[in-house]
């Protein structure tokens, strides 16, 4: 025993700095689950406050172009709304899907797009009924996927993400296909598993697929920018320039599934 | 003022300047600067070993905080802060630091803060920057990503290092 207590006063600084990294690589290793990211639980108040603060500042050089975009949008929508009441006073829901979906307007008080894995942070949480799963989109396509939240902010992960992956589909020909994000620049996403007969020209449009329970239907995705074929007759990939400028990101709406419990509460029965 | 008060009052401000304002300049998308760095540069040069590493731990997992990858930075630092006695031992060669409380560019000169910045920066971003991919696969890409970074990183903390450290002559 006493050997031991030489021993580890004698390597105390080995022995710590060996310690030390077990700590890292085990808190690593977790956060490269998807879910699992316990620290920033717990700090997301706090850090979340300090960007705000930051962002805050920035959003005063910004102001002109924010309004510009904002304009836009609301010229955008109010064609939208001449639409629906230009039709019969009895249908003033164009589709069921505008009823499932809740939009939760946010802003982006954090946001990176230069690592492997790039997250968001947004300044509304919990108590604006944000929850993990949720989707967020941007006026230009779409965003990413909330994945933490605490009281009054949310983490969410960015289609820069090496682990995002998203259903989308091609609008011209109905075909599917999986995005990543492999290219590690913010202007462009990976279409991955395209069928060979498929054929795609520049500028195609890529929408958000059918079968996601987090994104709604037909969101824009982007544009294809370059296709690959792949030698053994597999399946293609595709380039795509994403709709959304994740580098001057500003505000967001989260989308609320208002049928999210029923469907997990059937999606868990298999 | 108090060493340990300077040092903390240097902890904040570069975690944050790091934060707030390094990681969002974006040069190509290879670039990412890392000027926290110049924290555990600063540390005292007799300072107890196992409090450096602990230093180092503690930047790393400050600046982890705010990019939300818990580990990342604490592995890279604590590296580093490891290898600094070694560093400075192979960077002054004979030497001496009898009258150096900690690395001062006025009482060492700039070409041995380079030679220490260097060696001390490519510790770090080599770590980082692997540990990031979490694999060898790409290894391209994180070669050219630490020959892109580091530089860039050098000669912010050198920036940094002449203007605060002109301030403290005429005091």
């Amino acid at each position: 025993m006493l050997n031991l207590i030489r021993f580890i006063q004698k390597n105390h600084f080995v022995i710590l700095f060996i310690l030390l990294e077990v700590i890292c690589i085990l808190l690593l290793s977790r956060s490269q689950n998807f879910h699992k990211q316990a620290v920033m639980n717990t700090t997301n108040n706090v850090v979340g406050r300090i960007y705000e603060w930051g962002s805050d500042v920035g959003n005063y050089f910004r102001l002109k172009k924010t309004n510009e975009q904002l304009a836009e949008e609301n010229a955008l929508l109010r064609q939208q709304l001449s639409v629906v009441t230009d039709t019969t006073q009895n249908t003033y829901l164009i589709n069921e899907r505008d009823t499932i979906y809740e939009y939760i307007p946010a802003q982006v008080v954090n946001n990176s797009i230069n690592q492997a894995k790039n997250y968001i942070i947004i300044n509304k949480g919990k108590l604006d009924g944000i929850k993990p799963d949720m989707s967020v989109i941007s006026p230009d396509g779409i965003v990413g996927v909330v994945s933490n939240v605490s009281s009054h902010y949310a983490t969410i992960i960015s289609l820069l993400h090496s682990n995002s992956i998203i259903g989308v589909r091609f609008k011209t020909s109905q075909e599917l296909g999986t995005l990543k994000w492999t290219t590690n620049n913010y202007r462009y996403g990976m279409v991955e598993d395209i069928p060979t007969h498929l054929v795609l020209n520049e500028g195609d449009t890529v929408l958000t697929g059918p079968y996601s329970f987090i994104f709604p239907e037909d969101l824009m995705v982007g544009t294809v920018e370059e296709t690959y074929e792949t030698a053994s007759g597999d399946l293609n990939r595709a380039k795509i320039r994403f709709s959304t400028n994740f580098a001057t990101l500003r505000h967001v709406y989260v989308i609320k599934n208002l049928y999210t419990t029923e469907l997990d509460s059937l999606r868990a029965k298999f | 003022m108090n060493r340990t008060i300077i040092n903390i009052i240097r902890f904040v401000v570069l975690v944050l300047f790091q934060v707030l304002i390094v990681n969002h300049i974006r040069l190509g998308g290879y670039v990412h600067p890392y000027i926290y760095l110049l924290f555990v540069m600063l540390l005292p040069i007799n300072m107890p070993k196992w409090q450096l590493l602990l230093c180092g731990f503690g930047v790393g997992l400050a600046v982890d905080l705010f990019t939300g990858t818990p580990g990342l930075h604490a592995g890279a630092t604590t590296l580093m802060a490891f290898c600094r006695p070694s560093i400075l031992k192979l960077v002054s060669g004979n030497q001496k630091f009898e009258n150096i409380q900690e690395p001062d560019l006025g009482q060492l000169g700039g070409v041995w803060f380079i030679r220490y910045s260097v060696c001390m920066v490519l510790v770090h971003h080599f770590t980082l920057f692997i540990l990031e991919s979490f694999s060898f696969k790409l290894m391209g890409q994180v070669l050219l990503r630490i020959l892109l970074s580091a530089p860039v990183t050098i000669f912010l903390i050198m920036m940094i290092l002449y203007l605060f450290s002109s301030n403290k002559k005429k005091e």
